[in-house]
């Protein structure tokens, strides 16, 4: 296959994506109006793109976001706070990890809908209870993970630590921390998208007031409203967006200098369309062998992909996508930070 | 709980089931689609996690003018919703296989469709299982959420009609059946992941990671 420079590659990629969105908006608008779609049961791309920039000019908008955001920022400081505190007393004894690991298990299992007529029944449709949901939704993956990750310090760490009488909080800040971020990291970037959709569907069906709430009210305002609500959706979407890959920028600044990021930062540079969507794959697993690698003990400091918003909005385009992998993570007991270790070593 | 109730969980874990399993296929099948066409994959990558990210349950209000409060609904939604976790890690684990193996079976003549069969498919499986056990949690999310929203029948409507009734003990009880289903079903696919993946792990064990 022909050989093209990388910078090539990059306007192909994102004149595809131009390509791509455009056929779509234009599908949608050419459905409704040839009339396969009922303009009273889904609103053509005109209407709802007229309706989003109304309610962009808006000042409810903003406030619905500010509140959404609100319950997203609450419950995850509060669910992750504690997730912290919890698992790493948990995971750095064996007994009681033993003790309990089959507990939170449960609970982890347990859907959070459940919960939220609990929530409902005891403090009604207010920011308490949107953002009580989201800490008891974000807690349980991320104290299972944290307790992984304290205890995959390596031995030999611990041992030192143990031999030079390192104890207390600066055991904590500065042996254990640093060894779990990358666990911690992982379970951090799945709470923060299912706390945004929790605090949404604790908005939507709870009634807490926020995005959701407002979809639910032009919904039921009628078909008049209706491009209203899909602006709304649109809207619920591209802050998922946001938060997650702002979420993905800030930890490639903190975890800039682990050895997960840096052989994220080679590849990429190695292979430049790994970016975008599916750089998800760099965190996840080992690089194949032969992929140029470079000096493994070599930070390199890539300048942060900047997230480009471009025709409508719509155009996330150089999303470190570092945020996609969505379970892998939370899931199968530390296995990549098992992998991406063992082949460090290898 | 009585009859009743339990006629009301059938129909739940109907739409359950089958949304699911609609979830799985497709999102398996599209993985590998665009596994295998790159230009595709980059393309649509922004627009496939902007669904990805999109919280499913804003969609049930648009679910219902399209497709009424029926089965049709449901199940739409329900396979809407979790087909992106499976997408995304069927992507993922595919993209990770080695090419080495890829290379192997070629040169040992095995065409490429058998190839996907047997070389990508097994060695994408834990990615893919993973990808799968977090879609099932979506599922029974979206099940919820849809009946809560639309519905005349179902778990989600019992625990939201017991709510709004002020009849406490019967909410109670609809809750503790909800949150059996979703550890029965976390049971039920540790299990069948075991079994399937048996030997992945069993790899895993002899060459000591972790």
């Amino acid at each position: 296959m022909l050989r093209r420079s990388a910078r090539n590659r990059g306007w192909l990629t994102y004149g595809l994506r131009l390509v791509v969105l455009a056929a779509a908006l234009g599908l949608w608008q050419g459905l409704s109006a040839a009339g396969v779609i009922r303009a009273d049961e889904f609103p053509s791309m005109s209407q709802t793109v007229t309706a989003l920039w109304d309610l962009v000019t808006q000042s409810a908008l903003w406030s619905a976001v500010g509140q959404t955001l609100e319950g997203w920022a609450l419950g995850l400081l509060i669910g992750a706070a504690a997730a912290l505190l919890v698992g790493t007393l948990i995971g750095m004894n064996g007994f009681a990890y033993r003790s309990v690991i089959g507990v939170i298990e449960f609970f982890k299992a347990i859907p959070v809908i459940a919960i939220l007529p609990i929530g409902l029944v005891l403090w009604g449709a207010t920011l308490t209870m949107k953002f009580a949901l989201v800490a008891f939704a974000v807690f349980w993956p991320l104290v299972i993970q944290v307790c992984y990750g304290v205890r995959s310090l390596d031995p030999v760490v611990r041992d030192t630590t143990t031999v030079l009488q390192v104890r207390g909080p600066r055991k904590f800040l500065m042996v254990i921390m640093p060894s779990a971020a990358p666990f911690i990291a992982t379970g951090l970037r799945v709470a923060v998208a299912v706390a945004l959709i929790v605090d949404i569907i604790a908005e939507l069906i709870g009634g807490g007031s926020g995005i959701g709430e407002r979809i639910l009210l032009a919904e039921n305002a009628g078909p008049s409203d209706y491009p209203q609500m899909y602006a709304y959706v649109v809207v619920a979407g591209i802050l998922g967006v946001l938060l997650a890959g702002a979420f993905a920028v800030a930890e490639r600044y903190a975890l800039h200098w682990h050895e997960s990021q840096r052989s994220a930062n080679e590849q990429e540079q190695g292979y430049p369309e790994r970016r975008g969507l599916t750089l998800a794959a760099s965190l996840s697993q080992r690089p194949s062998p032969g992929r140029p690698g470079g000096d493994p003990g070599l930070a390199v400091r890539r300048p942060v992909p900047h997230l480009v918003v471009l025709v409508g909005g719509l155009q996330v385009a150089v999303l470190p996508a570092a945020v996609v992998d969505p379970e892998g993570a939370v899931d199968p007991v530390g296995d990549r930070a098992g992998s991406r270790r063992a082949e460090h070593v290898a | 709980m009585t009859g009743p109730a339990r006629a009301e969980l059938s129909t739940s874990l109907e739409h359950l089931v089958v949304g699911y399993v609609i979830a799985g296929v497709v999102g398996i099948g599209l993985g590998a689609l665009l596994w295998s066409w790159r230009y595709l994959r980059d393309a649509t990558s922004p627009y496939v996690y902007f669904l990805y990210v999109l919280p499913a349950p804003v969609l049930v209000p648009a679910a219902m003018t399209l497709f009424g409060i029926g089965f049709t609904m449901k199940v739409v939604l329900i396979a809407f919703a979790a087909l992106w976790p499976t997408l995304l890690n069927t992507l993922d684990g595919m993209r990770g296989v080695d090419q080495v193996k890829l290379d192997t079976s070629r040169v040992l003549g095995v065409s490429p469709l058998g190839s996907v069969f047997r070389v990508v498919l097994p060695a994408a499986a834990p990615q893919i299982v993973a990808g799968l056990r977090n879609s099932l949690q979506v599922a029974i999310i979206l099940m919820v959420v849809s009946e809560w929203e639309a519905s005349s029948d179902g778990i989600g409507y019992y625990i939201v009609n017991a709510q709004q009734s002020f009849d406490y003990v019967g909410m109670w009880s609809g809750i503790i059946v909800l949150a059996i289903i979703g550890i029965v079903a976390n049971l039920l696919f540790v299990a069948a992941e075991n079994r399937a993946l048996h030997w992945h792990y069993g790899a895993r064990a002899v060459e000591g990671t972790r």
